[in-house]
């Protein structure tokens, strides 16, 4: 018995996409046979702990059910045992790791358990370990607390205490600025630290590609032994499965395979878990192949990863690369790529007509799944901007007469090819034919008409699609069209903006001839609530964004369909165009990359200093935004924070934007409270505002909620710092840098609060002023961030595939 | 405790006629299919029936069984008032019991019946490879109204003497049953399956004689001449008693031959269990070649693997080729060595460049190695 007791953090949710959607890291499949969570919970065993709790977030379905009563871990026990601890209050939303505040939730178990020292450690990760080892070392050493770190100094998440001190935390979490225990390691005064180098391999699992990487480990002799030694054997549920079985034709080479398996086609440096068919013919190429899989005859399948029960069809190719894998989800059925065909269908698309960030995507994207081999095609309404500028390239493909609301009106349908990306557009006399593209009165019967007609046009297209895409409120009502016509088309609803709904008469669906639409009783139509009801998938701008639209707090009176539609729902991360670019931009001072950004950015803030009538110079640390200024992007929380941080006489401040006359009210106070330090551009200012993402150090974000975001991107690839708000696409885009491991591009809070967003500001500016070498790492960091409209592209052809 | 049916293995036997391979092990905690021990089979099937009974008579070499099923939980038949009970030789009134016959050892171990108190009796071998539902055979039983209900199988003719034959009316009920004959009357061979009504067994076992200590040969054909109705129920699928070498050997290769052999690579419907070991899977080194062949967790192959079962924990070294062969756990075959046509028996060591062609089959154990077989220099 060893006087140690685990919390495994199983908060974690990483950055698996589509993986972890049915259960958390730590049920992950790993190895052929085992789950990522037989790692910790066999060194337990092996380290004779007997108290061990996990505290798994959303679905822990797998989880639980992959534990058991625990005995296979000797866990099943009279006294302590393993305990599972759920989250209380479904109002946390995700974190990086374990917070005091989730503790506390189970404070009763902390104070039941009799062991003086606590071992908290991620269930994601991979290792063979005596935690008793490092009880020793905590011990010999005298620490307070002690943290292990790979042999490479990367952070384990793995930190050993007394009860004692972690129960003072856990008992003052909403008076510390502590959330958990890396931040207590790193800003805690008064402690005695220790760190622990722990010698052999480890891998803490946070992304599919990382799952990949360690599994391909185990294709190493060396990695083998340090993880499945006979004296520590690492344990896993038992299952049945028969001898795994080769064919005649079987050619398998540097492999491993999993009981239950039949191998009848070629196998080469991969994993293959239990109960997997690999038909004759087939092949397989440097891929981990989950359980019960089956690849049929003469499929390739190469660089990816397929989750459990994936079909790849017979002569299908699936091929990733070792940067970008393939990643299937669980009971995919995967078909070759060439045969996609898309249809995009939006309320505007660039270059042709762009009121925000929307039309950037859908053009951005049908562009890039053109490159991709897919057959992508798009069709908007006809406005007269588009008209004005395009009439010479537009070519009449259709003509149609439409009934809307018992009257008839005549329909066009105009085309144009571009890079291989087909552009549809409607015309309509009656409904586009005017000055503005939005803010009628009638702008519901403007778009169902417009939804009606691309159902109409779907007969004339170049090629029929295979998935009709739509964004945002305007094209909601298409799925219910399309059952209300019995057309079998698959539809993927994207929800940009979600504050704009489209709520309108629910005499529409009269109008348009609509008879069952499961609406009985509403007494308006809402056209985002339709489309999310009947879409077959749908999806939203960032992993994280999706998973904070399950609250009221974000989704507000959409919170029921979207929970009910949980399982059909992704989040896919808008990219950047490439040619957004600091070597590139005429617009700033000085072009440059990352070989010379350090002299260039001087030479640019020095440009900006001057453009906003600053006093110039380096040492000063210049706090940049260019944003709308309205409540969304955290002005409660920024105003009071800046009050406090420009009492440091080194820190500037530039904003440029426009939006709420209280705000703006507010911002030229501050104005006049530090006039030398502050600078303001309110008006609506033509020029690009490049000089600021080029000359700032960085770029503060405090949005209170952000469904994707670009400025935190733009900055990024500027090499500005971005400091931000742990939301939406903002947590999915910047990772906390950490002085320890190096890792990481910005700064991130997670209370929408001023004292933690003045926390992480103060901590950019000591970095900045007295960590000179770490303050050019993050910058490093940040210009290799990599957000491309290429990678969003493969993420939504993954999804169309699933659909 | 009330139960409609328990089950009761027989598990006694010293299995001689497989030689070295049971020489520390009971015949049904011989490895098969690479996977497989030979119990697996009979006690998936009572936990497939829904029968949670489970007595296991034995007295030979017990440990190694006790071990393998160990609470039964890997059968689902941990359960609280029931599950498997060891049913070992005993001393009462200071003689101890051993078990002459299987009829014998039922006799002995009549009070756990009774603490059941079930109407039936399931009497089953520990040895036999097969699929089946037991409930369906208990179905027969009664619409049958029998008193006894003999589980059968077609066998070919010519291995008719072998087996407990059967001779049958229209209506399935057993005429004769003979034993071995030298001149067989049926094709059809009793699978050593039996269902009792429980009163007509007590009646039998209290009417048997000192010599009647076994069901085939004396309580069967007795009770055929004391007018109980015994019925024949006919099986039909696959079924083996592996009780000799070359039927071991020979239902390894039937596996290995049929993809589909007892749909075993199929989980649902009736999984056959096994206690899993805790192993790693299987790795394929870079000389590794294995074509039409079954291998378990734990092993790592660099050498070649033809039309064979691997069991667990075993290690085939660089250029060593394995050939229509079976090999039994914890092995290591060293570099350029060649098997064909042997039986490899658990735990051996086969030394570099050994070489065994056989025409016949055999069993490779430490003592006979090098009498079998040859190193090349």
């Amino acid at each position: 018995m060893n006087n140690l007791f685990m919390v495994i953090d199983a908060t974690s949710k990483g950055n698996f996409s589509k993986i972890t959607r049915h259960r958390v890291p730590g049920a992950l499949p790993f190895g052929a046979k085992y789950r990522l969570i037989d790692f910790t919970l066999s060194n337990c065993k092996n380290s004779q702990i007997t108290n061990v709790s996990i505290f798994p977030y959303g679905n822990y379905r797998s989880l639980a059910d992959h534990i058991g009563s625990g005995d296979r871990w000797d866990l099943n026990r009279r006294h302590d045992g393993i305990f599972i601890l759920p989250p209380k209050s479904l109002n946390l939303t995700r974190e990086d790791s374990i917070s005091f505040q989730r503790m506390y939730e189970h404070i009763e178990y902390f104070l039941r358990s009799i062991q003086d020292y606590v071992i908290v450690s991620p269930a994601n990760l991979v290792w063979n370990v005596d935690y008793s080892v490092l009880l020793h070392s905590h011990l010999m050493n005298k620490a307070d607390i002690t943290e292990v770190l790979s042999h490479e100094k990367k952070r384990l998440k793995t930190y050993i205490l007394s009860r004692n001190l972690l129960l003072e935390y856990i008992y003052a979490y909403d008076q510390i600025q502590f959330r958990n225990l890396s931040d207590v390691f790193d800003y805690a005064p008064n402690l005695k630290k220790h760190i622990y180098m722990f010698e052999n391999s480890v891998y803490l699992i946070n992304s599919a590609k990382e799952l990949y990487d360690a599994n391909m480990q185990m294709l190493y002799k060396s990695v083998r032994k340090e993880w499945f030694k006979k004296d520590r054997p690492i344990f896993s549920k038992e299952t049945m499965s028969a001898a795994t079985r080769y064919g005649t034709e079987a050619d398998v080479s540097n492999s491993i395979i999993a009981s239950g398996a039949y191998i009848e086609g070629e196998v080469k440096n991969s994993l293959i878990g239990r109960k997997v068919h690999v038909a004759k013919g087939a092949r397989i190429y440097n891929s981990v192949i989950m359980n019960q899989c089956r690849i049929k005859a003469n499929a390739v399948v190469e660089y990816s990863l397929l989750d459990k029960e994936t079909i790849v069809l017979e002569d299908s190719v699936v091929r990733g690369d070792p940067d970008k894998l393939f990643v299937s989800e669980k009971k995919q059925i995967v078909v070759s790529n060439e045969s996609l065909s898309i249809l995009q269908v939006a309320s505007e698309c660039a270059p042709y007509i762009k009121t925000g960030g929307l039309a950037d995507i859908v053009g951005g994207l049908a562009f890039q799944l053109s490159k991709q081999g897919v057959k992508s095609q798009v069709i908007l309404p006809l406005y007269p901007q588009i008209k004005d500028k395009y009439s010479l390239f537009l070519e009449l493909r259709a003509a149609e007469k439409i009934i809307y609301n018992d009257n008839e009106y005549r329909i066009n349908l105009f085309a144009l090819v571009d890079q291989n990306t087909t552009f549809y557009f409607v015309e309509s006399y009656e409904f586009f034919e005017r000055e503005k593209i939005y803010g009628y009165e009638d702008d519901g019967d403007r778009f169902a008409i417009f939804s009606k007609a691309v159902i109409t046009f779907l007969p004339a297209l170049e090629q029929l699609p295979e998935i009709i895409h739509i964004h945002d409120w305007h094209t909601g009502l298409i799925p219910c069209i399309l059952r209300n016509e019995n057309l079998n088309y698959k539809t993927l609803m994207t929800i940009h903006n979600i504050e704009y709904q489209g709520v309108y008469d629910i005499d529409i669906y009269r109008r348009l001839g609509i008879k069952n639409h499961r609406m009985v009783g509403y007494t308006k139509l809402n056209f985002m609530e339709a489309g999310l009801m009947n879409a077959t998938k749908i999806s939203t701008v960032s992993e994280t964004y999706r998973d904070e639209l399950k609250y009221e707090y974000y989704s507000k009176n959409l919170v029921d369909v979207i929970n009910r539609r949980d399982r059909d729902f992704y989040g896919v991360l808008n990219g950047l165009e490439d040619e957004i670019s600091p070597e590139t931009d005429l617009e700033i001072e000085m072009k440059y990359n990352l070989v010379d950004v350090f002299e260039a950015k001087k030479i640019n803030k020095k440009d900006l200093q001057r453009r906003m009538g600053l006093e110039t110079g380096d040492d000063f640390f210049i706090i940049g935004m260019v944003t709308r200024i309205v409540e969304q992007k955290g002005f409660d929380i920024l105003i009071p924070a800046l009050y406090d941080i420009l009492t440091n006489p080194k820190v500037q401040f530039v904003i440029l934007g426009t939006g709420h006359e209280r705000y703006l009210n507010t911002l030229n106070e501050l104005k006049n409270r530090f006039p030398e330090r502050v600078s303001l551009n309110l008006s609506y200012d033509a020029t690009k505002p490049n000089y600021i993402y080029a000359g700032a150090d960085v770029f503060c974000m405090p949005s209170r909620y952000e469904p994707c975001g670009t400025g935190q991107m733009i900055a990024l690839r500027y090499g500005t710092i971005p400091i931000v708000r742990q939301t939406g696409g903002l947590n999915d885009t910047v990772e906390s840098y950490d002085l320890s491991s190096k890792r990481g591009n910005g700064f991130k809070f997670y209370n929408y609060d001023s004292r933690d967003l003045i926390f992480q500001i103060n901590n950019a500016i000591n970095i900045f002023f007295n960590e000179k070498e770490d303050w050019k790492q993050v910058i490093i960091n940040a210009m290799n961030s990599h957000f491309s409209m290429e990678d969003t592209a493969k993420e939504y052809i993954g999804l169309y595939r699933i659909i | 405790m009330k139960r409609t049916m328990i089950s009761m293995i027989l598990v006694g036997g010293k299995g001689t006629r497989l030689g070295d391979i049971t020489n520390a092990t009971a015949k049904p905690a011989v490895s098969f299919g690479a996977k497989y021990r030979l119990i697996d089979f009979t006690l998936s099937n009572i936990t497939n029936s829904n029968i949670d009974v489970c007595g296991i008579v034995t007295q030979y070499e017990p440990f190694e069984l006790m071990y393998y099923i160990g609470s039964g939980a890997s059968w689902d038949l941990d359960v609280l008032e029931g599950g498997i009970r060891f049913l070992t030789p005993y001393s009462r009134k200071g003689d101890i019991l051993w078990q002459k016959g299987t009829a014998h050892a039922i006799k002995q171990y009549f009070d756990f019946i009774r603490a059941y108190n079930a109407s039936y009796v399931l009497i089953l071998s520990g040895d036999h490879i097969y699929k089946m539902d037991y409930q369906l055979m208990l179905e027969h039983h009664l619409n049958s109204n029998a008193d006894i209900t003999i589980g059968a199988t077609e066998v070919p003719l010519e291995e008719a003497s072998r087996f407990g034959i059967l001779e049958y009316d229209n209506h399935n009920r057993v005429l004769s049953f003979t034993e071995k004959p030298k001149n067989p009357k049926s094709n059809l061979a009793s699978m050593g399956i039996y269902i009792f009504s429980t009163d007509v067994l007590e009646e039998l076992l209290e009417k048997a004689s000192d010599e009647d200590i076994d069901f085939g040969k004396n309580i069967i054909p007795k009770s055929i001449n004391m007018n109980k109705v015994v019925s024949m129920y006919n099986f039909g699928g696959y079924w083996r008693d592996v009780g000799t070498v070359e039927s071991l050997y020979q239902a390894n290769m039937d596996l290995v031959d049929n993809p589909t052999f007892l749909d075993l690579n199929v989980s649902k419907d009736l999984p056959i269990y096994s206690k899993s070991l805790n192993l790693n899977p299987h790795v394929i080194l870079s000389k590794g070649r294995v074509q039409k062949s079954v291998i378990a967790d734990g092993c790592l192959i660099n050498g070649i693997i033809r039309r064979s079962t691997i069991s667990y924990e075993v290690v085939v070294e660089s250029g060593a080729e394995v050939v229509d062969s079976v090999v039994l756990p914890n092995v290591t075959i060293g570099s350029n060595s060649y098997l064909r046509k042997v039986i490899v028996n658990k735990g051996v060591i086969i030394p570099d460049n050994y070489r065994c062609d056989s025409k016949e089959i055999i069993v490779i154990t430490d003592d006979n190695m090098l009498k079998v077989g040859e190193i090349y220099e």
